[in-house]
């Protein structure tokens, strides 16, 4: 999504929303909802559910324009030395690359920079998030 | 001690050899009648000519022979006579302790075995000449010379030296082919820690096999290099980080004595900025950059450090980046660029002087001070 | 949800103050864009050499699989590369960001001798005037281009300069950052002359090297992005040195260089430095003045990257102590991944500094800017 997205017509805060079916977010996909200024994206991570607030906290970034990918860890018993860990747990901004954890909204390097995250929970085949 | 009754280690002290004879009669054939640059030599030398402070000439008169041509005789080289040097420190300059480092060329010779015999020599002459024997000897304390492009010769050399009372750090060049992070190094990190101690950096005089001193090849005037050279930390000690040396060995203290440490504020604030995305492909220094410092980083500070002795927010300045808790005043005896106590900013704070005059240096080199000798009687704070 | 689609193709009636320049942004061409404008000898030459070659990156920022170094939401939707598309541009820098008027400086790499590298630049500078800066690309009268120069042909460019000089929507020459000698080499009169003689200000952006023009770093090569990036400003605080030792503003009294994309922090400790050496040495290099005052007049950094340190004090006391109002100029580096918002930036310097530094100082560095634009219907105002 190239545009910059601003939310025109919000929906209501505060409340749970319906947005989504289970089937339409695949495992690895994710949704962006118009909830607040810039939007609620909604990822499933292998069955989980998360939601986060579409902007960067570093320089207000469409975050939910980025991948998601795991953390690089050491491991010595590759070649390189480094391998994925979490894959797929972490949203990294499209600016500057900066990465979040999808289920807490922090990061391992400057916790004090987080996103904001938003409950969400699957009812029958409703995903239901709460903002 | 300083003006005010402030113990003072002089953390930068060059020690030379007499001559290039008194550097041969160190060493054995084959090495003894190989050809090597002198310490000093013509290329970026001073354009007035004058390389070192007036006076540090030693007395000793040497008989020097150049190309087999006829001997000439000439005073010792600067920093040689460990009785003239111990006088003008400790008698007239007011150091109480200092920290010798062998000011020789061998770090950036081609063949490297003839590096190792050559460091080998300076340790000798160190170890021997300085520390073992003299006047002073009690007052010195010293720097073994390594090869890091023989890293088996540089570790047995630290396990030579490392249990001697007054040898307190590694010496390494600032010149090297591949900056100080590359994994070739790991070895010499792993001795110095063995040995429990810190390694300094210094720029090796004379000429070699060096990459131009800038990363756009040589300076034109002397003035520029003189300025820009001590500034190349920066390229180790970012490389040092990103390959997570300090992860690896959490005890290795790093001296970069050239100086320049305000370049450390900019440059690592630049690599915290930097480093939070680039982290990821880093995941053997995990930590945001600057959290290496406080464990690993010191600085001699230099004549041409600071924003200068009138500066009304000095204090602040080494403040930032802890350079208050890392920087060590070193003269740099006998070099031209030679400064005192006298020439730091004043605006520091008496804690500030404290730390940078000596704290900082007896914690880092296990300096006991005062000295148990007769006790300097402090000059009031106010008349 | 909707999404914004802004594309007037008219401005208004109603004119605007300019109030964001952007100092750094860098438009690329579609594929095959620039062949056409090559000289007819290299155009079947280059593209040869491009047939089935691949991607050439070795100092990698992170994710760049997927992100090319860029902001991953600038490629446009034709499968061309970030910064290809002038609407694209125009919409995300100009009207979402609030950037008012953006001085372009197209990268489009070198050859591999000199009058190939010239010969990109005359393709370049044609590519502009075709491609951006014309009436219809440019309807808004927004962008302002570069005359692209080849340093490695100085009397070339000289003439390329004169030859673009007095276009209305070239406000800047632009060279690149790694060739050796620095700039203080008397080889590159041809150049600032030029420039001054025409009243426009020679822009420095770094780029890629090759082999030791990489840059390589006086200890050899970084071993990643992060290291290789953060350590690119002592390549430019080489070059201030050299451009001022070397007697380049005595020469030239009228020449102002813009270092683009190179941090700026460090200028602080390296004003210090400069003067320290100069108080000592001075008279060797025949300077007029001392030499930070050669930087506030002559020098000037955008803001790009915008470093700090977690204390945010510390970085605004570092910029009064700079006077940053005299040395920077916004930008915002887009489409590269480094982008920085105008919005964010101006929260980030204090009160006083961020007019002179949002557009000010950019009105009087770039002689041929309007202080008024024809204003844009739902343009976000930076402020």
């Amino acid at each position: 999504m190239r545009e910059r997205t601003t939310v025109r017509t919000p929906l209501a805060r505060g409340r749970e929303h319906v947005v989504a079916t289970v089937e339409e977010i695949p495992p690895g996909e994710h949704k962006v909802v118009p909830i607040g200024r810039w939007g609620v994206g909604v990822y499933n991570v292998d069955g989980r559910f998360y939601a986060i607030a579409n902007y960067c906290p570093h320089e207000g970034g469409p975050l939910c324009s980025g991948r998601t990918h795991g953390v690089t860890v050491v491991d010595p018993e590759v070649p390189g030395g480094a391998a994925e860990s979490r894959a797929g747990e972490f949203i990294y901004c499209p600016w500057h690359q900066w990465g979040f954890e999808l289920a807490t909204g922090t990061t391992a390097v400057k916790p004090e920079w987080s996103i904001r995250t938003y409950p969400v929970r699957v009812q029958g085949s409703d995903v239901i998030v709460t903002a | 001690m300083d003006s005010e009754g402030r113990p003072v280690i002089d953390a930068s002290v060059h020690a030379f050899f007499a001559s290039d004879r008194d550097l041969r009669d160190h060493l054995k054939e084959p090495f003894k009648s190989r050809g090597y640059p002198d310490v000093d030599v013509a290329w970026f030398a001073p354009p007035d000519g004058v390389r070192y402070a007036p006076g540090t000439q030693a007395d000793s008169v040497i008989e020097q022979q150049a190309f087999g041509q006829p001997v000439t005789r000439m005073p010792g080289h600067p920093g040689s006579d460990p009785e003239l040097v111990g006088r003008q420190l400790f008698e007239e300059r007011g150091v109480d302790i200092a920290v010798l480092h062998p000011m020789s060329n061998a770090g950036i010779l081609p063949d490297w075995h003839l590096s190792t015999a050559i460091f080998a020599a300076y340790n000798q002459m160190l170890v021997e000449r300085w520390l073992d024997s003299g006047t002073y000897a009690d007052r010195f304390r010293g720097t073994i010379r390594v090869n890091p492009n023989d890293i088996d010769g540089a570790v047995r050399e630290i396990k030579r030296y490392s249990d001697h009372p007054r040898v307190v750090q590694i010496g390494l060049p600032m010149q090297t082919q591949s900056p100080y992070g590359r994994p070739h190094f790991r070895p010499l990190w792993r001795a110095a820690v063995e040995a429990g101690l810190p390694v300094a950096v210094h720029i090796e005089m004379g000429v070699g096999v060096t990459h131009p001193p800038t990363p756009s090849g040589i300076t034109r005037t002397f003035s520029h290099l003189t300025a820009y050279q001590p500034m190349t930390f920066v390229w180790h000690l970012l490389n040092m980080i990103a390959e997570g040396v300090f992860e690896e060995f959490p005890e290795l203290k790093i001296v970069w004595a050239d100086g320049a440490a305000d370049m450390l504020t900019p440059f690592i604030w630049r690599m915290d900025s930097f480093g939070r995305p680039h982290l990821e492909q880093t995941p053997w220094a995990p930590k945001i950059p600057s959290a290496y410092l406080a464990d690993h980083v010191y600085f001699v500070h230099s004549s041409l450090d600071g924003p200068g002795a009138d500066a009304d927010f000095a204090d602040d300045w080494l403040r930032m980046t802890g350079k208050e808790d890392h920087s060590m005043f070193g003269s740099s005896y006998p070099d031209w660029q030679m400064h005192s106590p006298d020439d730091l900013p004043r605006a520091w704070t008496p804690e500030q002087r404290e730390k940078v005059l000596w704290r900082t240096a007896a914690r880092l080199y296990g300096i006991e001070l005062p000295l148990s000798a007769p006790a300097p009687i402090p000059v009031p704070a106010s008349a | 949800m909707t999404i914004e689609m802004q594309r007037p193709k008219e401005a208004s009636q109603e004119m605007t103050e300019v109030r964001v320049v952007d100092s750094d942004i860098h438009p690329t061409p579609k594929r095959g864009e620039l062949t056409p404008f090559l000289p007819a000898k290299f155009r079947s030459l280059f593209e040869n050499r491009a047939t089935g070659a691949g991607s050439p990156v070795y100092y990698d920022a992170p994710d760049f699989a997927h992100s090319f170094a860029m902001r991953t939401d600038s490629f446009p939707s034709d499968g061309n590369f970030a910064g290809s598309d002038p609407d694209l541009m125009f919409r995300q820098v100009i009207m979402e960001a609030g950037c008012d008027l953006l001085i372009l400086g197209p990268l489009n790499g070198g050859g591999q001798t000199d009058e190939e590298h010239h010969a990109v630049t005359q393709a370049t500078n044609l590519w502009q005037d075709a491609c951006w800066l014309d009436s219809e690309h440019n309807w808004h009268g927004r962008y302002r281009g570069s005359i692209v120069a080849a340093m490695e042909a100085p009397e070339a460019a000289a003439r390329e300069i004169e030859h673009w000089a007095g276009h209305p929507m070239m406000s800047q020459v632009l060279i690149g950052a790694e060739l050796r000698p620095a700039w203080g080499d008397p080889r590159y009169d041809p150049v600032w002359e030029a420039a001054t003689r025409n009243g426009l200000p020679v822009a420095c952006h770094l780029g890629r090297g090759q082999h030791n023009e990489l840059p390589m770093s006086p200890v050899g090569f970084m071993t990643y992005n992060h290291d290789l990036m953060v350590s690119y400003s002592m390549l430019a605080a080489n070059q201030v040195m050299s451009l001022i030792f070397d007697g380049v503003f005595d020469r030239f009294p009228d020449l102002q260089i813009v270092f683009i994309e190179h941090a700026f922090n460090w200028l602080l400790p390296l004003m210090w430095r400069m003067d320290a050496i100069h108080a000592k040495r001075g008279p060797e290099n025949g300077l007029k003045r001392k030499p930070s005052e050669y930087v506030k007049d002559h020098i000037w950094c955008t803001t790009q990257p915008l470093d700090m340190p977690e204390d945010k004090l510390e970085f605004t006391r570092s910029l009064e102590w700079m006077e940053a109002d005299k040395v920077l100029l916004f930008s915002s580096d887009y489409p590269h991944w480094t982008f920085d918002d105008p919005q964010w930036v101006r929260k980030h310097l204090p009160l006083h500094m961020q007019d002179k530094i949002m557009y000010q100082n950019a009105l009087q560095v770039f002689k041929n800017l309007p202080e008024t634009v024809p204003a844009l219907p739902g343009q976000k105002r930076a402020q």
